[in-house]
């Protein structure tokens, strides 16, 4: 009984956002801003019970590392983000949280650069690995814009486009397949578990 | 001073971390060990940031009696109901907190994703046109691919669909989408090159 | 006003009604459609069923095992949640060994409601012993625990979801690090693999899968093709042919034909797997799903085009006026 009421709830709130679609109205309204409410208010007892007990007041107050009394004053300088005078503090805790952005250049440089420069050198034994090799350097070349697109580097550029085009087609179709599957998964959800039409 | 020594963090803590990547000695790992402990103690407190957010700008709107007012209530009171039902019945399955979280917030969430495939096909309809060709060539892309994905697309045109999207996703497919991680990539790493040497200050925000 | 110009200013709640007709009218009235499967799902499913136990080698001292990290919220679960339960199927059918993990709040339920849901079908797989949930991790636990699963699993994350101690556990006997742990599936809805295939692949050369929304899988061929993703499961589709290929072999009755072979999977007995009164419906979601998935792409196919002869013969009308 407690199960069928809780899928009539959670349906009723699907077809509250469903009836949007139609036109806006109070029912959709209603549905967006309790949405809204509970995301917010699902993350503060989670936060509470994995991050600052583990990480903050078991530190603190049971193992006594009052070092780490620094860093959750840090932390606490966010809330001055709201106050005119005082946001300048909010700065720090920013600053803090910034610094592993030294981490990523060579590791970015790695998986994103050099690996994919090293998989794009293969032999070019096939018509295949031809176009890929010319795709992949007209593309790059496209994304040099301190020279201009014009005469001989235009024409071998536009082949890139011709390339990208293609690229942006087959992502197109993968986002219409996406997206209908979440609709898939919503009316499922209605047909089966809430109506009983399916098994 | 308001932006120098916040800035002097970043860069100081920036190159250790790239020391960090290099070296694989113990002081590199005793660092990362000490960073991370400090870390975790200061990311619950980002957490009151967005809370905060969310009770100013609708109390603003209550106090105000902005148009549809009365729908800030519904959502500082679901905030409230939903952190106090954590807090006073835990967070485990079965408590009135997962309740709301399996009966409200997710099927909420999913559906609002899913209200995309409505807008993808009216889009398809009435924006989706092959004005150049260009666009002609990316719809007949798509319209292969999308059909190559289906069961019904290989009935209708045999196997043969199956090995034009398989070259499709598998060639030129490939170098676009290789071209463009290598320029983000690039990208990605100039980007941090710069906050790492102090050039890009945006994260620091406007004023003195 | 002529029928195309007419088409073209159709009010667009129109078209959303058609969609949603096409949506609900596959889903109510099922048929079967024969599905494909294609080499990034097949390299995937082989490598997992080389997990499995040899016929005369017990489960729990086999020397591999499966990592499979959840990675997404409730959102995408109606593309990411069938080839979840298909992957879990396929272990518990396989007597391989399974852990799953997750760094997100919102996906805990997620990965408890996957391993229940195959779970009721294998009343003799028990957690401890022929998988382990792993649980919630905190977010700032992630690179220390990618990092220290190189060297020590049960170190690294310590305690599963029910709070026993993983050293403990009988699943962990000849299970240590990436080097018996050796595959790991990301479930993502946004960054199939990431700090896994920098992390776990380039410094532990652990081998990384992804289960992707289709919305990435485009964007994840170059790491394919460069081996930094071992294999790939595409959205639904993926989803669909690895539930194939899990009730054409996994879970054959015949136990000889429970090694990959493409003669089998040509069969077509097999093909009637959605009207198929012995497969439980909650292991051909995917395949329902893609009934339905056909027929909203036969119908986005027929908008763009119905649009576009609209547009041009418009067009055409416009400059003979013109």
């Amino acid at each position: 009984m407690f199960e069928i009421v809780s899928n009539w709830v959670a349906a009723f709130l699907t077809l509250c956002i469903f009836s949007f679609l139609y036109k806006d109205n109070p029912f959709y309204r209603f549905a967006e801003y309790l949405f809204v409410g509970v995301t917010a208010g699902y993350t503060i007892p989670l936060t509470w019970n994995m991050s600052f007990i583990p990480y903050v007041y078991r530190p603190l107050f049971l193992q006594h590392k009052f070092i780490l009394l620094i860093p959750a004053f840090i932390g606490i300088l966010y809330i001055f983000t709201f106050n005119r005078k005082l946001n300048w503090l909010s700065r720090y805790p920013i600053a803090f949280g910034m610094g592993m952005v030294g981490m990523g250049v060579p590791l970015s440089m790695h998986a994103s650069v050099l690996v994919q420069m090293r998989g794009a050198m293969i032999p070019i034994e096939s018509i295949n690995s031809l176009l890929v090799f010319i795709g992949t350097i007209t593309i790059l070349l496209y994304f040099y814009f301190s020279k201009a697109h014009t005469g001989t580097y235009g024409k071998v550029v536009k082949i890139g486009i011709w390339y990208m085009m293609i690229g942006f087609g087959a992502s197109f179709g993968y986002t219409v397949m996406a997206r209908i599957s979440l609709l898939i998964g919503r009316i499922q959800f209605l047909v089966s578990d809430v109506l009983h039409i399916i098994k | 001073m308001k932006r120098s020594i916040p800035l002097a963090i970043v860069i100081i803590l920036g190159f250790l971390f790239v020391g960090y990547v290099f070296i694989p000695h113990k002081i590199s790992s005793d660092f990362y060990e000490w960073y991370m402990e400090w870390i975790k103690a200061m990311s619950p407190f980002g957490v009151i940031l967005g809370i905060m957010s969310i009770i100013m700008t609708h109390t603003a709107r209550i106090q105000h009696k902005v148009p549809n007012w009365q729908y800030s209530i519904v959502t500082l009171i679901a905030m409230i109901f939903t952190a106090y039902a954590g807090f006073a019945w835990g967070t485990q399955e079965g408590t009135p907190f997962m309740w709301l979280f399996k009966n409200v917030q997710m099927p909420m969430g999913a559906t609002m994703f899913s209200l995309l495939a409505f807008y993808i096909a009216s889009a398809s309809y009435k924006a989706f046109r092959a004005r150049s060709a260009e666009a002609t060539v990316l719809l007949l892309a798509a319209i292969i691919v999308m059909l190559g994905q289906v069961p019904v697309g290989v009935s209708l045109f045999g196997e043969g669909i199956n090995d034009i999207t398989h070259w499709i996703l598998n060639v030129p497919n490939l170098a676009s989408k290789r071209g463009i991680a290598l320029g983000v990539g690039l990208g990605m790493v100039a980007t941090s090159l710069r906050i790492l040497l102090g050039i890009e200050r945006t994260y620091l925000g406007g004023g003195e | 006003m002529n029928i195309f110009e007419r088409l073209q200013m159709l009010d667009r709640r129109w078209i959303f009604l058609v969609v949603a007709i096409a949506i609900i009218v596959p889903l109510i009235i099922p048929f079967n459609s024969k599905t494909y499967t294609t080499e990034p799902t097949e390299k995937l499913y082989r490598l997992i069923d080389s997990y499995a136990p040899a016929p005369d080698e017990k489960a729990i001292e086999k020397d591999r095992a499966l990592l499979l990290v959840f990675t997404h919220d409730a959102s995408t679960m109606s593309e990411l949640f069938p080839m979840e339960v298909a992957i879990l199927r396929h272990c518990f059918a396989r007597n391989i060994k399974v852990f799953t993990l997750t760094f997100l709040p919102s996906a805990a339920p997620i990965m408890d409601y996957a391993i229940n849901t195959v779970k009721e079908e294998f009343p003799e797989v028990k957690s401890g012993e022929h998988y382990v949930n792993f649980g919630y991790k905190i977010g700032a636990l992630m690179l220390p625990i990618i990092l220290g699963m190189g060297e020590d699993i049960s170190e690294a994350v310590d305690i599963d979801a029910e709070g026993r101690k993983i050293s403990s556990l009988p699943i962990m006997k000849n299970i240590k690090n990436y080097n018996e742990m050796n595959l790991i599936m990301d479930f993502s809805g946004s960054s199939a693999g990431g700090a896994w295939i920098v992390y776990a692949r380039s410094k532990f050369g652990a081998n990384v899968g992804a289960g992707v929304t289709a919305v990435m899988a485009a964007d994840e061929y170059p790491y394919l093709q460069t081996g930094q993703l071992t294999g790939m499961l595409a959205g639904l589709k993926g989803a669909a042919e690895y539930e194939k290929l899990v009730d054409v072999f996994a879970t054959n009755p015949d136990p000889a034909k429970r090694e990959f072979s493409r003669e089998l999977l040509k069969d077509t007995k097999y093909d009637d797997a959605i009207t198929n009164p012995n497969i439980k419906t909650k292991f051909k979601q995917a395949r329902i799903g893609m009934n339905a998935q056909s027929v909203a792409h036969i119908m986005i196919i027929v908008f763009i085009l119905i649009g576009n002869i609209g547009y041009f013969i418009t067009k055409y009308k416009q400059k003979q006026q013109g």
